[in-house]
């Protein structure tokens, strides 16, 4: 079977499903291919959901502050679905002066970069969420900052997409790309061959193994986070939470269930058996963490746990670049475990780099070849 | 279960059906007609489904609503139920309370 | 971390027999179960069990239940109750919530024996309080002497449905009807027939329409169905109860297996989502098993050898025994299972329709769309003779594993032969002695003693009696035909009740000759002229 499109896209994650929309609203033709048997079931579904802009690598801020800006307030309208947007700001919290030291590095080359964002007190803090432990010495504090629902987000733009004549194709495993006369052209899967005149890889970790037939490499490693969720509480509080030592972060959802992030410790060498699976020891760390600083929730029921690869880039964030020594490819990929907040942006930037219309902004930090050595 | 999966198929129209306001997923609050809309919508998947519409995702995990949801999409789609993936079981089996979740005891020393 | 030879989650007839099996070699086991009571599904099942001595037939579940955990403590099993396995990971570790914390543990092999949970059929109303599953209701009745309600509808008519009805009348509910929308009745025709006799009506070929009230059930309306599933304009039946109960079907509690990656396939014969296993329980993870429902839904007989099964197989795995004793001892074990999994409720006969015994007697069609026979089939059957003096009178005719009747017999009138599918046959020369041992045995209570040449004009019937309060010697009251239709008076002229019996207590009703093959119940109650 050989299948046309103008653009072709490997990945049927936010990333992709946001492209597909942005090209899709403007009459481009396109495929979607996802390996999985479900849109989004990578970092796309197993993330905690914040739309963050403190707390980055000073390079993402332009791409999140955009999509605070610009794109997130008004998601839900314009993909006419719900997505649970909440901006009632992020407070990261410390209980030691060493957390605060952290704490006031992260806030001041935010700072530099025009963010919003400030150290606060005990007092202030417990003001905005009364809920913290006593023991909270201080915490940065970002009112711009939110939260969404990352599943909703992400099928929402596959819903639009589909609905705009976007063809999303499941249970398709690409094996390769091939160039015709020295162009991008063909995307191989084990059943078909999907031919378009651009070609954008956003497949995460497995993007790499992808790039390969085309000689192109982009440094990345895997780590499995995960993540607990609660049963619906009545509603305590709208912002999204973390720490000075990262040992949690979350939100309260519209539903009323917490959804909580955090890790153990061995991330770096966490292992599954085929599909991610969660370690015996992670889920009572991340709880004990939690309620070192929320003693509130401790009779909270947890109903669900769930882990999740992440693909972190050798320098933690993104490519998001075309990649001119292969004519008509375009990678999004390594998002670091902090792409959802950045994802629409993203997925309009790459589409605008598929249409061939200059991006909304300057993309030059996330080049796929600005990977050097040390020395 | 990796079978292509074509998302723009035609599954025909959405019918409104004098059953639409059954509650299936209780847990949740779920009815037959907005499972079958979420289908419509694009939903092809029992995972879809769930993260969609949150049936599965209450209490009981699934325990009731699974099977009543997997007959619904399948007869939407027009297709057996074999052909239906089962959406992912998790730890835990029944809930807990963080507070116990977070008390790690050796075993024989009974907290 | 603690480690044990084999975990095994679930304390049900697969879990404890397992466990035992392989303490029996051996091994260091441990058993988790998340209820305060251990046991499964066994301390429920008041009735008496199928199958064949191997199978433990007509003793009562509960019974079983507890031979197990004496096995089970004389073994040295560790069986730790109010411990909730939280999930199965990997490299073989399960943590549990015990009281207030949370433990790990890991075993060389580990064994899931969680069992099944009922079905739900969603009608409108289905969420009113008094909606409940068969087996909830039988819980409450049997584990904590709560009746569900007092006026019941029944859907289902698989062996949950049949059995449980019986239980709910047992307990003093009134069962007003059991409804089915399959054209034949699912489960036993002989657990059937004991309940049409007292008087439950039949309703095939009918589905739930609506279930009405505002704050729980009030009543019901049920419809008949065409071949197309849809109601028949024009059938609509209503009946005022407090109560539905759903006996629709069982499926796996299989998460902890698919949670830790076994291959898994959805069998509808199984009865859903169940782990591939090969043919000791063991699933695509080397070292976990799976026996009992979570493997497919049998019954507990069944679970109970697949338990021994996984039991061996995980003493031959960690090197206990050798393969040699490991086939030996799985051989027979399967045959045991192969005999129960013979004849007419066999896996591969699910569905199909069967219109005449393995011996070539026609199967009931009254038998199957009504619960009762007409009095002419009958008399088709091995087992119903006409003889003089008192005989035994056996109703069976399906063939299913089972064979107490034939060992019940001191003089050997009853005979059913190496292959225990087979219909009983009452020989007519063997002279019985009306001991009524036979109609104790038979777990079906299919058995009855006539004697048509009792008194001048009269016959006596002698039935088995499950019901309190028990008649009393002298008492007058109604004989009841197979459809539970008065059909005369009848006075009761001898009620046996002994340790023998367990329970099944005999009732001897003396009633015009004429009615001898008519009379199968006994209700009391005062006769006027209106009788006959």
């Amino acid at each position: 079977m050989h299948k046309f499109a103008d653009v072709v896209i490997v990945g049927g994650g936010i990333i992709g499903a946001a492209a597909a929309y942005y090209l899709a609203l403007q009459g481009v033709n396109v495929v979607v291919l996802e390996k999985s048997d479900n849109i989004g079931d990578g970092g796309s579904s197993r993330n905690g959901g914040g739309v963050r802009q403190s707390g980055r690598d000073p390079r993402e801020l332009p791409l999140v502050m955009y999509g605070v800006q610009h794109i997130w307030p008004t998601l839900s309208e314009e993909l006419d679905m719900d997505i649970e947007y909440v901006q009632e700001g992020n407070l990261r919290l410390g209980k030691t002066e060493q957390h605060l030291t952290i704490l006031q590095g992260l806030t001041k080359r935010s700072v530099e970069l025009g963010l919003d964002v400030r150290m606060i007190d005990a007092k202030e803090a417990k003001e905005i969420c009364p809920y913290l432990s006593d023991e909270v010495i201080g915490a940065s504090w970002c009112p711009t900052d939110g939260h969404a629902n990352p599943l909703l987000a992400t099928l929402a733009f596959y819903r639009k997409a589909r609905e705009l004549g976007a063809q999303f194709i499941t249970g398709e495993t690409v094996l390769a790309i091939k160039k015709i006369k020295g162009k991008a052209r063909q995307v191989i899967t084990e059943n078909a061959v999907y031919e378009g005149a651009t070609i954008i890889v956003a497949a995460g970790y497995d993007s790499r193994k992808i790039l390969e037939s085309v000689g192109i490499d982009v440094p990345m490693t895997q780590i499995m986070l995960e993540a607990l969720v609660t049963e619906a509480q009545p509603k305590m509080f709208g912002q999204m939470l973390g720490t000075a030592m990262a040992d949690f972060y979350g939100h309260q959802s519209k539903h009323g269930s917490f959804v909580f992030g955090g890790s153990s410790g061995f991330e770096d060498t966490n292992k599954d058996n085929g599909t991610p699976i969660t370690a015996s020891i992670t889920a009572p760390c991340i709880c004990r963490g939690i309620m070192e600083y929320f003693p509130l929730l401790e009779d909270v029921k947890i109903v669900r746990t769930w882990s999740g690869w992440a693909d972190i880039s050798a320098d933690k964030i993104p490519v998001i670049s075309p990649v001119e020594e292969v004519p008509g490819l375009i990678v999004a990929c390594g998002f670091s475990g902090h792409g959802f907040g950045i994802a629409p942006t993203a997925g309009l930037l790459v589409s605008q780099l598929a249409r061939g219309v200059k991006p909304e902004l300057d993309l030059t930090a996330f080049r796929y070849d600005r990977f050097k050595a040390k020395i | 279960m990796r079978n292509v999966n074509d998302r723009s198929r035609d599954i025909g129209a959405f019918v409104p059906a004098e059953d639409d306001e059954l509650l299936i997923c209780r847990c949740e609050e779920i009815t037959k007609g907005e499972i079958r809309r979420a289908v419509h919508d694009g939903m092809f998947t029992l995972t879809e489904i769930r993260r969609y519409l949150r049936t599965g995702m209450g209490l009981c995990q699934g325990q009731t609503c699974s099977k009543l949801v997997k007959e619904i999409a399948a007869r939407e789609l027009g297709i057996v139920l074999a052909e239906l993936e089962h959406a992912a079981s998790r730890v835990p089996m029944r809930p807990i309370e963080m507070k116990v979740f977070g008390n790690e005891k050796e075993p024989g020393k009974n907290a | 971390m603690k480690r044990y030879d084999l975990i095994v989650v679930g304390a049900g007839p697969a879990g404890l027999s397992a466990a035992v099996e392989a303490a029996k070699y051996g091994l260091k086991v441990v058993v988790f179960d998340e209820n305060a009571n251990p046991g499964g599904q066994l301390f429920k099942q008041v009735h008496k069990f199928f199958g064949s001595k191997e199978h433990k037939a007509k003793i009562r579940g509960f019974r079983i239940g507890s031979q197990l955990l004496e096995e089970a403590n004389q073994f040295g099993v560790e069986v730790i109750l109010n411990a909730t396995v939280a999930g199965l990971f990997q490299d073989k570790e399960v943590t549990v919530r015990i009281n207030d914390s949370i433990q790990h543990y890991k075993g060389d092999a580990i064994l899931i024996a969680t069992g099944a949970a009922e079905n739900m059929v969603p009608f409108k109303g289905w969420t009113l309080p008094g909606v409940i599953g068969a087996g909830a209701a039988q819980t409450m009745m049997n584990l904590h002497g709560i009746v569900p309600g007092q006026k019941i509808l029944m859907l289902g008519s698989g062996n949950v449905g049949l059995v449980v009805s019986y239980q709910l009348l047992q307990a003093g509910c009134e069962v007003v009807a059991l409804v089915d929308a399959a054209s034949k009745i699912g489960g036993y025709g002989v657990h059937a027939a004991k309940l049409a006799r007292t008087g439950v009506p039949f309703y095939l070929s009918h589905t739930i329409i609506k279930a009405e009230g505002t704050d729980c059930v009030t009543g019901v309306t049920i419809g008949e169905v065409n071949k197309a599933w849809q109601v028949i304009p024009g059938t609509e039946k209503h009946f005022d109860v407090d109560s539905i109960c759903m006996a629709v079907g069982l499926s796996p509690m299989a998460q902890l297996l698919k949670m830790a990656g076994c291959v898994m396939e959805d069998n509808p014969k199984k009865g859903g989502q169940v782990p591939v296993c090969n043919a000791y329980g063991e699933t695509s993870i080397r070292g976990v098993f799976a026996a009992g429902d979570v493997s497919g839904v049998e019954e507990a007989s069944s679970a109970m050898i697949e338990g021994r099964i996984a039991g061996i197989a995980a003493a031959e795995y960690l090197g206990y025994i050798d393969k040699v004793t490991l086939s030996d001892k799985v051989g027979e074990l399967e045959s045991a299972l192969n005999s129960l999994r013979q004849g007419m409720f066999a896996l591969e006969n699910r569905g199909k329709c069967i219109e005449k015994t393995e011996e070539g007697y026609d199967v009931s069609l009254h038998l199957l769309q009504k619960g009762y026979f007409q009095e002419q089939e009958v008399a088709n059957y091995p087992g119903v003779t006409v003889q003089r003096g008192v005989h035994a009178v056996i109703e069976c005719s399906q063939n299913i594993p089972c064979n107490p009747c034939q060992d019940a017999c001191p003089k050997h009138c009853i005979k059913i032969g190496e292959r225990i599918t087979s219909l009983p046959v009452v020989d007519e020369n063997a002279g019985c002695s009306g001991c009524g041992m036979c109609v104790a045995a038979c777990s079906g209570q299919a058995i009855f003693l006539v004697n048509e040449d009792y008194e001048n004009g009269y016959a006596s019937v002698t039935l088995p009696y499950e019901f309190l309060p028990l008649p009393e010697k002298g008492e007058r009251g109604w004989a009841l035909d197979r459809s539970g239709s008065k059909v005369c008076t009848a006075e009761v002229v001898k009620v046996q009740t002994s340790p023998a019996f367990d329970c099944t207590n005999l009732l001897t009703i003396k009633v015009p000759v004429a009615m001898a093959m008519k009379a199968r119940f006994f209700r009391e109650g005062s006769c006027h002229a209106e009788c006959e």
